[in-house]
């Protein structure tokens, strides 16, 4: 009797599982970029439950099988191959830009649409035969760059220095960075590089005062940005310092304490959402995220990151919709799949919490620079709105 | 012939396919399983522990990556610059890493994975830094492209089963022997003909090739390369994998790649039923795991699963031995002579003015209270240490300062004090160690097995002179098997089997009962009779006296007398130096 | 490069060195006694500041549960009256973490003690099996290598407990001392530095002078002769990684407001303090030291001159030092 039950029970679930839409998600839950990939995850495990509650999308369940990279690219070509293999109908992730490269040879091989969390630009440009099925939801380096060189340049900054981490974050920082200086005709005077995992950084921070910049900028993400910062200040710096949105999180506040009063970084516009103009599109959505990720996770838990990871699904919420009108994943993957790719690349006027997005065949990121980015600044310990660019 | 099974993998990804996902882990499986094969060599079979494989991959990966999306050249000529490139690394690093002795060696590992990690980093123009290059073309067979995980696979397990072949030629070979030799004693290795240092750069580069390979394996899968797979993290990886499968056998290599490069999967699987989506637990069960093996297998997890089950035994050898040259030349010849040995440590002077002559067809023994200068006398006659002044001279060549593994093969050869045999290999393979400095296969030969004849020779030399001293029925045994009395004697077989003609025993009766040392003396007797020419030290004196035509006593570094047994058990000077001065009188 | 800067950098070279230097005191002797390189001794630094700041929020630290985990399987691989140091060791922890919350003074001591009973429970189950061999002699005790990986296990599974424990980010403690001494030198600097000499000199002293230091280390070089001698090499193997566990969680809790705590900040600290262990040949406490501070030295100035090529520049420093102490030391076969 028990085993007939048993098999009953299976067979229902099989066939329940059937008809569940699979998102395969791969996030750095652990490793360097853990501080990225943990709200990330935990965004779309509260996606999760509401589909639950609600019984999915168009009457289909949907499920999220999310796998941790480590902050690893091997790591995260592995996981998509078996997402992708085990019939995920989309792909979201990664936090890294390596990694992201990484999966973009097998999703375009498999032919899948994937949905990037990563802010490398060379991750969705130039769209060619493999890129054609590769979108990303985060503001590019060079995005977020152009809104800390317009900031340098309304306060009429000319000697430029930089310090940032010694990995794919920093590097691409630096590059974009450079180029937008060049660009607006400052002067980048000393680029100094880190680690993570350094406990001291005064031969950097000694090198970088004695070519007396007017401003810096810090080119790390998480608490340890604040190492830089911290020293520049007891080694007796004055000018401006500028940090990236990788610090925008509020354990970054917590551990900078004073000394990264008055910083100033470029930011999505989540990150200081009850103090936006209310004409200004992302706001509305942005609390409804914040309201939600805190009714979870605790009061002042939200991160921008989890942010990218909530406006990956608004674009795709819609995107299923339509595509399952077209065609139906239980009896054609492959054409659910390329179905689904194009009514993502029709994502149009999307407001998400980071920006209003609006992809083209020539653009997979579809941010305007005027709603993604505007500059806070660090104020009695808290974010506060500096400059719209609107 | 149950080597060949090997390529039994290749059928895995039929087996597989049902499982694509499981198809691409083979894919990273056989990789992996290289990288280790690599430290089999290193590890393994040389003893040398390098935290830089890693890093080897890299240099052939970003080399094929380079050529490929630069310069569109074929991906198959990105292997040859990529090979090309590694074995250059891993000469250069060589030269400057074998020479150090115990763990100073893997440190100086870690020293260029660090490095040649960072430059792949901050190279930003030359190698795309963190970020990376991409785009790499696929591998192609002519016009049959291998741009699937199941079509690679082939090619992966190919190359693996290809070289798991030519490892086993390796570790059954005169190379194989040496290494295994070298990792446990050098000297001895050296007093058999083998060149440390020489042999351990060879051992290097091998590996150095064969991690470079897996790079390039691995950069045409992904199609993209970028440092992190090529950080001290990954080295540290495959080291693990070694270890924990048992970093000296091959099956262990491979059973250790497999399990933790499917074990990180199974983990992702297992876990969160187990333990939640929350967190993530698959680091913490992977460390653990990992702790787990090594408490319960600490040499490694196939050498507790496959016991002591030797998988079929080998058969004795029945080719011809090797063309033995008995000792010929006149009787009474001077073969090995000592003038004026002189050897210092510090302000202590061990050898003061040494001489001797040694003549073909008889006994020498050399005696003389404790710390009277024998055995250094000996190390400064066969090599291991070069005398402060002084000749040595070996069938009138001179031969002063020579490192031992030049001095004997040119006919000499030495037993030590404590019994220097090899307990991981067969009593046949120490005794064959010995025929090193009269075969010459090289690396490239073993490797693609064109050696067997000279092997087959080589062993049955190994067994021959196993049968003359009376061990012929233990050849097939592990060597920690023997009584210390088989010990010596396989020493002595060993010593017959080189070839050497002159043969200088370092207190062959230590350990030995009354019957054992009896024997010996009967073999001894019987090898002088044959031409062979014996310089013992001992200190049993019944044994020396009834066993030498002559006698050379030595106290305080110095000769005190000589002559035959009768003249020196009479001689004063003698007496004095054993006894005390009371007695001398 | 003027006298200022040379100044700073020197100063922060010996500080940071002054770090090395204490991982690698507590390194060798770990090594001199068990021969064990004690790979998660990075993370054993860092769970002390940051089980302290728990305490100090009012909350109990993961690793509170790590230690008494590992301190039941002490006590069940144990016989009779050998239970009792990790069944009482254990139940006082407990209550001393409970007492503890949101009193700094309390937290500071049951930080420290924590992870004291972490590193001797971590031998005690991990390491000392590895090290006995079984009585027919069927399989030999563990080589260097296979204690090496071990370490290197846990060390992985330390970390991945660190991030569970303690999330991805950083921590700042407040400092002992506040406000500084010279330009570019905290008191709390200060404090580190005294500490590290002070411990340098006490090792030296404990293993030249006293017995129960001279009987460590005849437990490591041989385990037969010791036992002859009534010196148990278990007992040995404790003592060392309790006073490794004691150093390195001092150094952790003085540190942690000067460089951040985190849980992934350890290994590269232990790697560089390996590094600096080694040039003093794995044996020699002050050469170590003074290597250390060496490291510390040429890490900050190529941090000055070219700061991405750091971490490269600092190992391949090694290999010339490498050589030297190769050609000095008498062959030693690992």
């Amino acid at each position: 009797m028990k085993r007939a039950l048993a098999l009953v029970t299976f067979l229902a679930l099989a066939a329940l599982a059937q008809g569940a839409l699979k998102v395969g998600v791969v996030v750095s839950a652990t490793g360097p970029a853990a501080s990225l990939g943990i709200p990330e995850r935990n965004t779309f495990l509260l996606i999760q439950e509401m589909l639950d509650r609600q019984g999915g999308v168009a009457g289909r369940k949907v499920e999220f099988v999310i796998l941790d990279d480590a902050s690893d690219t091997t790591q995260a070509v592995r996981s998509t191959r078996r997402l992708v293999e085990e019939g995920a109908v989309a792909i979201v992730g990664t936090a890294t830009t390596p990694a992201s490269l990484g999966m973009i040879p097998v999703v375009a091989e498999a032919k899948v649409p994937m949905i990037s969390l990563a802010a490398g630009k060379e991750i969705i440009h130039p769209v060619d035969a493999q890129r054609f099925w590769v979108f990303k939801t985060p503001q590019t380096e060079e995005l977020m760059a152009r809104a800390i060189v317009a900031d340098m340049v309304a306060r009429g900054v000319k000697r430029v220095g930089y310090i940032g981490f010694n990995d794919a974050y920093g590097e691409g920082w630096a590059r974009y960075f450079e180029a937008e200086l060049k660009a607006k005709g400052l002067q980048l005077v000393v680029s100094e590089r880190y680690n993570r995992t350094d406990t001291s950084v005064t031969g950097q921070a000694l090198r970088l005062i004695a070519r007396r910049p007017d401003a810096i900028l810090i080119g790390a993400s998480g608490t340890p940005a604040v190492l830089p910062q911290r020293t520049l200040k007891e080694r007796g710096y004055r000018g401006l310092i500028y940090q990236t949105h990788g610090v925008a999180n509020p354990d970054f506040l917590r551990v900078g304490g004073k000394d990264v009063e008055g910083t100033l970084l470029p930011a999505g516009p989540i990150l200081v959402a009850e103090q936006l103009p209310s004409t200004f599109p992302p706001k509305r959505v942005a609390l409804d995220y914040i309201q939600r990720y805190e009714a979870k996770y605790g009061i002042g838990s939200y991160s921008t990151f989890g942010a990218h990871a909530w406006d990956t699904w608004l674009i795709l919420r819609p995107a299923l919709e339509r595509a399952l009108k077209k065609a139906d994943p239980d009896k054609d993957l492959a054409a659910f799949r390329a179905a689904l790719r194009d009514e993502i690349e029709a994502t149009k006027g999307v407001v998400g919490t980071h920006g209003v997005f609006t992809f083209t065949k020539e653009d997979h990121l579809g941010l305007r620079f005027e709603d993604a980015a505007v500059m806070v600044r660090v104020e009695n310990g808290r974010w506060k709105l500096e400059r719209v660019f609107r | 012939m149950r080597r060949y099974l090997w390529f039994a993998l290749l059928l895995l990804p039929f087996l597989l396919s049902p499982f694509p996902f499981y198809v691409t882990l083979l894919n990273f499986f056989a990789i992996a399983a290289l990288v280790a094969l690599s430290l089999y060599v290193l590890t393994g079979l040389g003893g040398m522990t390098s935290f830089a494989q890693a890093a080897f991959m890299g240099v052939a990966a970003y080399a094929t990556a380079l050529l490929t999306t630069r310069a569109g050249v074929s991906p198959w000529a990105g292997l040859a610059l990529g090979l090309g490139l590694t074995l250059a690394f891993a000469l250069v690093l060589g030269l400057l890493t074998v020479r150090l002795k115990g763990h100073f060696l893997p440190l100086s590992t870690i020293a260029w994975q660090v490095a040649l990690y960072i430059l792949a980093g901050n190279l930003v123009g030359l190698t795309g830094g963190h970020t990376g290059l991409t785009d790499l073309p696929a591998l192609s067979l002519g016009s049959f492209s291998l741009d699937s995980p199941f079509r690679y696979a082939f090619l992966s397990l190919f190359l693996l089963a290809l070289l798991v072949l030519a490892l086993h030629n390796l570790r059954e070979s005169r190379l194989g022997r040496a290494l295994l030799a070298l990792r446990g004693d050098a000297l001895t290795a050296a007093s058999f003909g083998v060149d440390p240092a020489a042999l351990r750069l060879k051992a290097f580069l091998l590996a150095g090739g064969i991690a470079g390979l897996a790079g390039f394996l691995y950069a045409h899968f992904l199609r993209f390369v970028n440092p992190t797979p090529f950080s001290l993290e990954a080295s540290i990886k495959y080291l693990v994998m070694a270890v924990a499968g048992g970093v000296g056998t091959i099956p262990g290599v491979l059973l250790g790649s497999a399990l933790f490069t499917g074990l990180e999967d199974w983990l992702k699987d297992l876990l969160p039923l187990l333990l939640g989506r929350q967190g993530n637990y698959e680091t913490i069960a992977y460390g653990l795991v990992l702790a787990g093996i090594l408490l319960f297998a600490p040499q490694g997890l196939w050498p507790l699963l496959a016991g002591k089950r030797a998988f079929g035994r080998p058969a004795l050898p029945e080719a011809k031995p090797l063309p033995q040259r008995p000792p010929s030349g006149r009787r009474g010849e001077v073969v090995l002579e000592a003038r004026g040995l002189r050897k210092a440590f510090g302000g202590l002077l061990a050898v003061n003015g040494v001489s001797f002559a040694l003549r073909r067809g008889e006994i020498l023994a050399l005696i003389g209270p404790n710390g009277a200068g024998k055995s250094t006398t000996f190390n400064l006659v066969t090599g291991a240490l070069p005398p402060d002044g002084g000749q040595v001279f070996l069938f009138g060549q001179e031969v002063t300062g020579l490192p031992p593994y030049r001095v004997h093969p040119l006919g000499l050869g030495r037993t030590f004090q404590h019994p220097h045999i090899f307990p991981e290999m067969t009593v046949l393979e120490n005794a064959a160690l010995a025929t090193y400095a009269r075969t010459r296969a090289g690396f490239l030969q073993v490797l693609f097995g064109l050696h067997r004849k000279e092997e087959a020779r080589a062993l049955a030399t190994a067994l021959e002179a196993l049968r003359r001293v009376g061990l012929g029925e233990l050849a097939l045994e592990r060597a920690d098997r023997l009584t210390a009395g088989q010990q010596r004697l396989l020493e002595l077989a060993r010593l017959l089997a080189s070839g050497a003609e002159v043969l200088l025993l370092d207190e062959p009766g230590a350990g030995l009962r009354a019957g054992e040392k009896r024997e010996l003396a009967k073999l001894l007797l019987a090898l002088a009779r044959e031409g062979y020419s014996v310089l013992l030290v001992d200190h049993d004196m019944d044994l020396v006296m009834g066993l030498a035509d002559r006698v050379v006593v030595m106290n305080y570094g110095e000769k005190i007398a000589e002559g035959t047994p009768e003249e020196v058990q009479k001689n004063p000077l003698v007496r004095a130096a054993y006894l005390g001065e009371v007695e001398a009188a | 490069m003027d006298a200022t800067i040379l100044g700073l950098l020197l100063l922060d070279g010996v500080q940071n060195g002054v770090i090395y230097g204490l991982l690698a005191l507590a390194m060798v002797l770990v090594f001199a006694v068990t021969r064990v390189i004690l790979v998660p001794i990075g993370e054993l630094m860092m769970f002390a500041p940051l089980s302290f700041v728990w305490l100090q929020g009012g909350k109990l630290p993961g690793t509170l549960w790590l230690a008494l985990a590992l301190g039941a399987l002490w006590a069940l691989l144990e016989r009779g009256r050998g239970r009792g140091l990790p069944l009482v060791g254990g139940a006082g922890l407990l209550l001393l973490f409970l007492l503890a919350r949101g009193s700094p003074a309390l937290a500071y001591l049951a930080a420290l003690l924590l992870v004291v009973y972490l590193g001797v429970a971590t031998y005690r189950v991990f390491f000392q099996p590895m090290r006995a061999a079984s009585p027919e002699g069927e399989h030999r005790g563990a080589t260097v290598l296979a204690l090496l990986i071990m370490a290197v296990g846990l060390h992985v599974a330390y970390q991945g407990l660190g991030l569970v424990f303690f999330g991805p980010e950083q921590f700042r403690p407040d400092p002992l001392l506040q406000g500084e001494v010279v330009v570019g030198l905290t008191w709390q600097g200060a404090l580190v530095l005294a500490f590290a000499l002070l411990s340098a000199a006490a090792l030296y002293l404990f293993f030249r002078r006293s017995l129960f230091g001279k009987a460590l280390l005849a437990a490591a070089e041989n385990r037969l002769g010791a036992r002859l001698c009534g010196i148990r090499p278990e007992e040995a193997g404790m003592v060392a990684f309790a006073i490794a566990g004691l150093m390195a969680a001092l150094s952790g809790l003085l540190l942690a407001p000067l460089i951040n705590a985190a849980y992934f900040m350890g290994f590269m600290l232990g790697l560089k303090a390996f590094v600096a262990a080694i040039l003093g040949g794995l044996v020699s406490y002050p050469v170590a030291f003074f290597g250390a501070v060496l490291v510390g030295l040429f890490e900050s100035f190529t941090s000055f001159y070219a700061s991405a090529y750091k971490e490269a520049l600092v190992f391949l420093l090694l290999v010339p030092a490498l050589f030297y102490q190769s050609l000095r030391a008498k062959g030693v076969e690992e």
